[in-house]
């Protein structure tokens, strides 16, 4: 997977670039407009992370380019105003997710996948990590072509794993993912753990493997 | 009292006095020239009589002459100076009893001295001052009638413009988009008036605009920063030579940068319902909210074994849905998160109200507090936001949000008020 980082805050856009290119994706990165629209001219992304508000306008105009351009890029759009306006601009011009700052890295690097996934694998869709196998649209899981049965909130979390997978994710990620971050952390860390271990279970019957290492205080790895 | 009645009472007892005295004053002047002239009258009687008894030697018969009447007295004394006086007048000796004027004065005849009296009716001079009293009257009734009808167009026309500058300062509000609207006026002192409310309410409003302007920046401003912290523990823990109590700082901040981050977002809330900024209303059933709302934290309550009632009837209301998303998810949360271990939550879906009923604290709250921003329980660690989001969310739909403690259930009651 090829992505585009389009975010003028140099902090976040070498952590979103180190994130994603440890996980295994090609990166480039630029921290404005002009850039972007150069660069989206000259090589194909499979995805786009663009921030709204650059130095140098606002992202809606790159959106508007790819439109104009005939351009199929995955956008993902990151911003600082959590306004319902901007949100359906942004969808309506042909972004395909709208994340609001601040966000975890590891929610970042999820839906950037989902994107790709729909548009990448939109005949199959059909999900492998080494032994699992997932079909996204019945939602079902396989193991070995043992059927493993998972709740809703189970099944959100493997994904979730899968898309960061190596990676140790923090608990308060995790929470955010499942509960929104509405929800006051420190009461959903008990479900977390109650989760995690429903998972490790149910996968353990079937494969026979520890997928998933607690990282002491912090958080979870799924490897 | 206003201002139009302080103002016709002052012109009235004015007015009064001043009349009154006037009126005094008239009559006493009338009766001093009348009294003259009666007496001049007199005079000129008793001159009559005196010639009469010089010329004849014998008094003249006690007799009415031109209605003056005439007594003579003896008398011993032999000095009497000539005096006028009041005096009931008898008329043709009957019983009726008239004011009359009276001159008394001493005359001598054939070495004796007689005292002469001379009456006169006074009733004509009567009719007169009773005539002018009357149209002194009457004219005060008049004057006081077109005073009060001159006060009253004066009220109506001259003061409009204050009363309409009063109504407009009276519907003013900082928050309103719309500005003051006053009318032109020629009164020099309400165009001075209309000037001065003008520009102050332009820099009230000026200096609100800034301030709201001033959070949602500074917010909004604050997100980035918030966002590379995040990213940055994000890729801080990918660290595998970090040893554990270091892990165990790194979820310290964690928390607090989650918290730093939900404060600026209920802050940003707030000032969005304050400026009437989110516009997407639709209607839909209410229960269906709670019940999505219940899904989505049946696992918080029964973490805590909260016995978890509901009785929902369908009720449909026209509101933003992310707004009324958020109202129910604060209400619910604020009742789980007070409610003790085994504690019960009732909820109540009418078509008039909505009840939040939860066991908790066995004191009730500071019901005047509670609503304020940044008030919050001893043990609560959430922003001390939720219950002001929630309470401005219901006054931006004209619903009211009451709390009240009847042992042992909390209870937060929305009415619809439709």
């Amino acid at each position: 997977m090829k992505l585009l980082i389009i975010e003028d805050e140099q902090g976040l856009r070498e952590s979103i670039d180190k994130y994603f290119t440890e996980a295994g994706v090609l990166c480039e990165s630029c921290s404005n407009l002009a850039t972007a629209i150069s660069k989206i001219a000259l090589y194909e992304y499979d995805c786009i992370l663009l921030d709204i508000g650059l130095p140098d306008g606002e992202g809606f105009t790159l959106l508007e380019h790819l439109k104009e351009n005939g351009k199929n890029e995955g956008v993902l759009i990151i911003s600082a105003r959590n306004s319902l306006d901007n949100k359906i601009k942004g969808l309506n011009l042909g972004a395909d997710d709208y994340l609001i700052k601040p966000f975890h890295l590891a929610e970042l690097k999820a839906r950037i996948d989902a994107i790709y996934r729909r548009r990448a694998f939109n005949s199959t869709n059909l999900l492998n990590y080494d032994l699992i196998n997932i079909d996204l649209l019945a939602r079902e899981v396989t193991v070995n072509a043992i059927s493993v049965v998972l709740t809703r909130k189970e099944y959100d979390m493997l994904l979730y794993f899968i898309a960061n997978k190596g990676k140790v994710i923090s608990k308060n990620a995790i929470a955010e993912h499942l509960w929104g971050d509405e929800i006051d952390l420190v009461d959903s860390f008990d479900f977390i753990y109650t989760h995690i271990k429903n998972i490790r279970k149910k996968l353990m019957e079937v494969a026979h493997k520890d997928y998933i290492k607690a990282v002491y205080g912090v958080g979870y790895k799924f490897l | 009292m206003k201002l139009a009645a302080q103002y016709n009472r002052a012109t009235l007892i004015i007015t009064v006095a001043v009349l009154f005295i006037a009126g005094v004053a008239y009559y006493a002047a009338i009766n001093y020239i009348v009294n003259k002239q009666l007496d001049r009258d007199l005079v000129e009687e008793l001159t009559e009589i005196t010639d009469y008894i010089n010329t004849n030697q014998h008094l003249p018969r006690p007799l009415d002459f031109e209605g003056d009447q005439t007594t003579f007295i003896k008398t011993d004394k032999d000095n009497l100076e000539t005096t006028f006086y009041d005096t009931p007048y008898h008329k043709n000796r009957g019983n009726k009893t008239e004011q009359g004027r009276a001159v008394q004065s001493l005359i001598y005849l054939k070495g004796n001295h007689y005292i002469i009296v001379v009456a006169e009716s006074k009733e004509a001079s009567e009719n007169l001052t009773q005539l002018i009293i009357g149209i002194t009257i009457l004219l005060t009734a008049i004057l006081l009638l077109i005073l009060i009808l001159t006060n009253r167009y004066i009220f109506s026309g001259i003061w409009r413009p204050f009363y309409h500058i009063l109504q407009q300062l009276k519907a003013f509000n900082v928050a309103d988009t719309n500005n003051i609207n006053l009318n032109k006026t020629n009164i020099d002192e309400f165009s001075e008036l209309n000037d001065a409310v003008t520009v102050m309410a332009s820099r009230v409003k000026n200096d609100y605009q800034n301030l709201k302007s001033f959070t949602e920046n500074a917010s909004h401003e604050m997100l980035t920063p918030i966002a590379v912290i995040t990213s940055k523990l994000d890729t801080l823990i990918q660290d595998e030579k970090l040893k554990a109590e270091q892990f165990i700082q790194i979820n310290d901040i964690y928390t607090a940068t989650n918290k730093l981050s939900r404060l600026n977002q209920s802050l940003l809330l707030l000032v969005k319902i304050d400026n009437d900024l989110i516009h997407d209303h639709a209607t839909f059933n209410l229960k269906d909210v709670i019940l999505e709302k219940e899904h989505q934290l049946q696992e918080l309550a029964q973490n805590k074994n909260i016995e978890l009632i509901h009785l929902l009837e369908d009720k449909q209301i026209t509101a933003s849905r992310y707004l009324i998303e958020i109202l129910i998810n604060n209400l619910f949360n604020n009742a789980i998160k007070h409610n003790p271990v085994d504690g019960e939550l009732y909820i109540r879906l009418t078509q008039r109200e909505l009840r939040f009923q939860n066991t908790g604290d066995h004191n009730a709250l500071n019901s005047d507090e509670i609503f304020e921003r940044f008030k919050k329980g001893k043990n609560s660690d959430g922003t001390g936001l939720g219950l002001t989001i929630a309470k401005n969310i219901c006054s931006q739909y004209g619903y009211s949000l009451n709390y009240s403690f009847e042992s042992p259930y909390h209870t937060f009651k929305i009415t619809f008020n439709d």
